[in-house]
């Protein structure tokens, strides 16, 4: 309560003379909170996070190492994929790749009618094994979202994956990604940034999608290829062929636009190939063998560079792109450009400047320390502020898990609920573009898509949403009772969001509905697909 | 445009009688064919507005076993396992001819209301499926952050035409990046399930009415209007009746997907719901080993190909005289076949433009040659038609787009630079 109760005078310090902010009570403030450091409510949560003091609960998210959560501990052991390593994974990809050319050569040959060649089924354990990588990454994340006691963990785990996107569907990705989210994203969830940004700097799943691996000096060639000049000029040349050539502006354009600066942050074309020219070198392992970072000197260009006038002299191989990641890393632009975005993840699309300039401050204090920078957005009068609450849009992957923790859902192992959030329009870690996934209601809401939600909130409030069990039996007995029935749901699975609109138009609906269980699938289906649920 | 017209009459209509889909019939569903609409809705949009069909082979075709230069010497002598011999090639113009798995389509080629734009493809050099697809649905080749796809844009910046729920439809489980952004987009994946799903009809239309009044009274801004364009959409639909869909003039469509796809366009668009873009894909063209020549692998897929466009030109029969059909894939393949009896990742390909306001009849783009000299990085065969001038004179000539700097952003489109695909 002290700390609500200070937070009522920072917002009635901070809003317009003209415009009187009426304080949250402290259910609305917890429920706020919920909706948006974590996946929403589960049944219970706002009365213990109200009890609690929403900032106590605040303070604890901030620092999940001290929370305990033995049921995703439990849960995570039924996903091999957390002990798979990328080289085993890559061999496996390359064994079911041989397999399949292998099929397709003997059903050319076997005299089988021609439209069955094309779609050549491979049934290995390899083969299953491939396939499965994809579903039980994405089902872990679900799973973790739905029920782990580190909310904003999870939630923070979701947003540096789409701001440091990478596409599994590409190539060597299939191997690397599961690791790249496991080792490389989640350990610096919260950590400092310029941490988080070497780490996928050096990730092999980034150096692959965005091509740095084959950035080289232009006229490199690797030592062997060198020696080979000597024996053999003719399988020389095929595989100078072969060879990447030249510089890839890939990732040092994406680095500065989307990683760090933004597009706005001041830098030229001519900065993009100074950054690539540092970073060139910058490769992989064979993704069979070990498949991590690895720097080829030959690779690398030696002259001078210079980066928005900082001289980066020749001759310092690795350590140059080092020195430029933790300059771009503590950068004015970058503060402002991954604090904003921050502030329209938590506070609204187009989040307000004070919440802003709250968290580039707290940036410049903590050298990049996140959950500073997160303390300082929480604590802002603009998370706070009434156009704030309920402003946003959940986003598929918001909307699915925030609906089934609301009936206090359970998902299985399966990745049939990551397939329905898939299905929903955000299929987890493939996403091509390196954007990752969009923030704002525009890009989220429109009439197919909230079809799609309307369908899945009836699914899954009837118990028909494969792979998801429905907890609220015994939270919301089934009466014929409408109005009891409709306020209890209202109360206990959606912290008391419906409008006397939606109000009347349920119990209209209900009112005819004799079976009193067909009744509570429906005021749950439609409260979960209605206008208000979509909102956080 | 009396060629389609008349194409329909003389060359498709069929003895036999009309086919018979297996569209899963729902006997629930059929058991509510009386269904009454539960509110008036306005006019449907007038009819001959102009559709374009966007059909996406994944993979990378190869061009030049799909329009077949045989009369290029170098075509023999570099594929002596996989070229289309002459004596089966379907010949076009002399110089180049259709693969005979592609014969349905010659009486279009014949009535003028096919052509082939041969040498296209992209500016950016890429040989990776991910990123030539990417730069090809974007339409921005070599600029990969670019969030949104040129189809949308056109859709974001289309104020020629009503926008209505289905002014821009992907036939699929997911919206392609081809028509991500900000522009309203469906993706269905089929007709028949879109709407509300449960199990008993009564439940369905007591679903539909209740959300409707939920997002129709809740708010106003963002949902609320999308809800209400998603009941319009849910009940014109409802309207056109899916499952009772047969195709005119005694159209079969072959099984498979490319088929099923282009049946459901051809109900939207005989059905006037404001249809102005679809999308399809197909994918199997990624023909790395044995791909066959005159048959095989590619014949096969082919195959399905030309049926499905020809039987989707027979049901559409005068309404083609405002479609527009354009096939596209990401590159071509090799010059040379390889060691497998295939093709590997190649450049410039074939894309086959189909429909009434089509300048039919013709290989249009400047044919580099495949001598060796004139081949791009001395393998492939090279791009002599941008892909953006291409996909700019669709939508400037057929759909009437006005501005193409928006939907092209960095790339002039000009109007000399078309390669002559729409007829003025």
């Amino acid at each position: 309560m002290r700390f609500l109760a200070a937070l009522f005078i920072c917002t009635a310090l901070a809003a317009p003379a003209a415009r009187a902010q009426r304080p949250l009570t402290p259910h609305d403030s917890a429920l706020h909170a919920l909706n948006r450091l974590a996946y929403g409510p589960r049944p219970g949560d706002v009365d213990r996070v109200a009890a609690l003091g929403v900032m106590s609960w605040i303070d604890a998210q901030l620092h999940p190492d001290r929370i305990p959560d033995p049921e995703v501990e439990r849960r995570e052991s039924a996903f091999p994929i957390l002990d798979e390593d990328p080289a085993s994974l890559a061999r496996a990809i390359a064994t079911v790749r041989q397999q399949r050319i292998a099929a397709r050569r003997d059903g050319s040959d076997s005299g089988m009618p021609p439209a069955w060649r094309q779609r050549v089924p491979v049934d290995s354990q390899a083969a299953r094994r491939v396939r499965q990588t994809m579903g039980q990454l994405q089902q872990l994340a679900v799973m973790r979202a739905v029920r782990s006691q580190r909310q904003l963990q999870e939630v923070m785990v979701d947003f540096w994956t789409n701001h440091f996107n990478v596409f599994f569907g590409k190539g060597a990705d299939r191997a690397f990604t599961p690791s790249y989210i496991e080792r490389t994203i989640r350990p610096h969830a919260l950590g400092r940034f310029q941490d988080l940004l070497l780490a996928t700097a050096k990730s092999p799943a980034m150096l692959f999608y965005l091509d740095n691996w084959q950035s080289v000096a232009p006229g490199a060639e690797p030592p062997a290829l060198a020696r080979m000049a000597r024996i053999d000029d003719a399988r020389r040349e095929q595989m100078l062929a072969r060879m990447p050539q030249g510089l890839n502006e890939n990732y040092a354009r994406e680095l500065m636009e989307l990683h760090t600066l933004g597009v706005d942050g001041g830098y030229t074309q001519q900065d993009v190939i100074a950054v690539a020219r540092i970073l060139t070198g910058w490769s992989i392992e064979r993704p069979q063998q070990d498949g991590g970072c690895r720097f080829n000197d030959w690779a690398h260009d030696d002259g001078e560079k210079t980066v928005r006038g900082v001289r980066f002299p020749a001759g310092h191989g690795m350590d140059e792109g080092v020195r430029l990641l933790k300059l771009l890393a503590q950068d004015p632009a970058t503060m402002h450009h991954v604090s904003r975005q921050l502030c329209a993840r938590f506070v609204s699309d187009v989040p307000p400047d004070g919440c802003v300039d709250a968290a580039v401050g707290a940036w410049s204090r903590s050298d990049g320390d996140i959950a500073a920078v997160l303390r300082a957005i929480f604590q802002s009068p603009e998370f706070w502020s009434d156009q704030a609450v309920r402003a946003k849009v959940k986003t598929p992957l918001e909307f699915m898990v925030s609906a089934v923790r609301a009936t206090g859902g359970d998902p299985d192992t399966t990745p049939r609920l990551a397939q329905v959030i898939g299905r929903l329009g955000e299929p987890l870690y493939a996403q091509p573009s390196p954007a990752g996934y969009p923030e704002s209601q525009e890009d989220w809401v429109n009439s197919g898509a909230l079809l799609l939600r309307m369908n899945m909130a009836v699914a899954l409030a009837a118990g028909r949403l494969p792979g998801v069990t429905i907890g609220f039996d015994s939270l919301v007995p089934a009466t014929g009772d409408a109005n009891a029935l409709i306020e209890t749901v209202d109360v206990r699975l959606l912290g008391g969001i419906l409008t006397t609109h939606s109000d009347d138009v349920l119990r209209r609906e209900v009112g005819d509905v004799r079976d009193p269980v067909a009744a509570r699938a429906l005021v749950v289906g439609l409260a979960l697909g209605g206008p208000e649920f979509q909102r956080q | 445009m009396g060629g389609v017209m008349a194409i329909s009459r003389r060359v498709f209509v069929k003895s036999g009688g009309l086919a018979l889909f297996s569209l899963g019939l729902d006997p629930l569903f059929l058991a509510r064919a009386a269904f009454l609409p539960y509110r008036p809705l306005p006019s449907p949009t007038a009819p001959d507005q102009p559709v374009f069909v966007c059909l996406f082979m994944r993979g990378a075709v190869d061009g030049l076993n799909v329009i077949v230069p045989h009369g290029d010497p170098f075509y023999y002598r570099e594929r002596p396992r996989i070229a289309v011999p002459a004596a089966d090639v379907v010949d076009l113009d002399g110089h180049f001819g259709l693969h005979p798995a592609l014969a349905a389509l010659k009486p279009l080629w014949d009535n003028k209301s096919l052509a082939a734009v041969h040498a296209v493809g992209s500016p950016d050099s890429t040989r990776s499926h991910f990123d030539a697809q990417d730069y090809m649905e974007t339409g921005t080749p070599g600029a990969k952050a670019t969030p949104d796809g040129w189809l949308n844009r056109y859709c974001q910046h289309d104020a020629e035409h009503a926008n209505t729920p289905f002014r821009a439809v992907a036939f699929g489980p997911e919206l392609p990046r081809i028509l991500a952004g900000s522009a309203p987009s469906l993706a269905i994946d089929d007709l028949q399930a879109f709407g509300l799903r449960v199990p008993q009809p009564g439940a369905r239309d007591k679903l539909t009415r209740a959300f409707e009044a939920l997002y129709q009274g809740a708010e106003t801004g963002l949902l609320a209007a999308s809800g209400r364009e998603s009941f319009e959409a849910v009940q014109r639909l409802q309207q056109a009746n899916p499952l009772q869909y047969q195709p005119d003039h005694g159209a079969e469509y072959p099984r498979g997907r490319i088929g099923h796809a282009l049946l459901q366009i051809a109900q939207l668009i005989k059905s006037d719901v404001g249809l102005r873009v679809a999308f399809l894909d197909a994918t199997g063209w990624d023909t790395h080993v044995n791909q066959g020549s005159s048959e095989g692998q590619l014949a096969a897929r082919l195959q399905e190909l030309g049926g499905s466009l020809a039987a989707f030109a027979t049901d559409l029969g005068e309404r083609m005289r405002s479609v527009v059909v354009l096939t596209m894939s990401e590159f071509g393949r090799t010059v040379r076949e390889n060691g497998n009896s295939g093709t590997d990742h190649g450049h410039a390909t074939a894309m086959l433009a189909l429909g009434g306001p089509v300048r039919g009849g013709r290989v249009l783009g400047k044919w580099p040659t495949l001598d060796p000299a004139a081949r791009f990085e001395g393998r492939d065969l090279a791009v002599t038609t941008d892909f953006r001038d291409l996909f700019g004179e669709i939508l400037a000539r057929h759909l009437g787009a006005t501005d193409l700097h928006p939907v092209f952003p960095g790339y002039a489109v000009r109007p000399e630079q078309y390669p002559g695909v729409i007829r003025t």
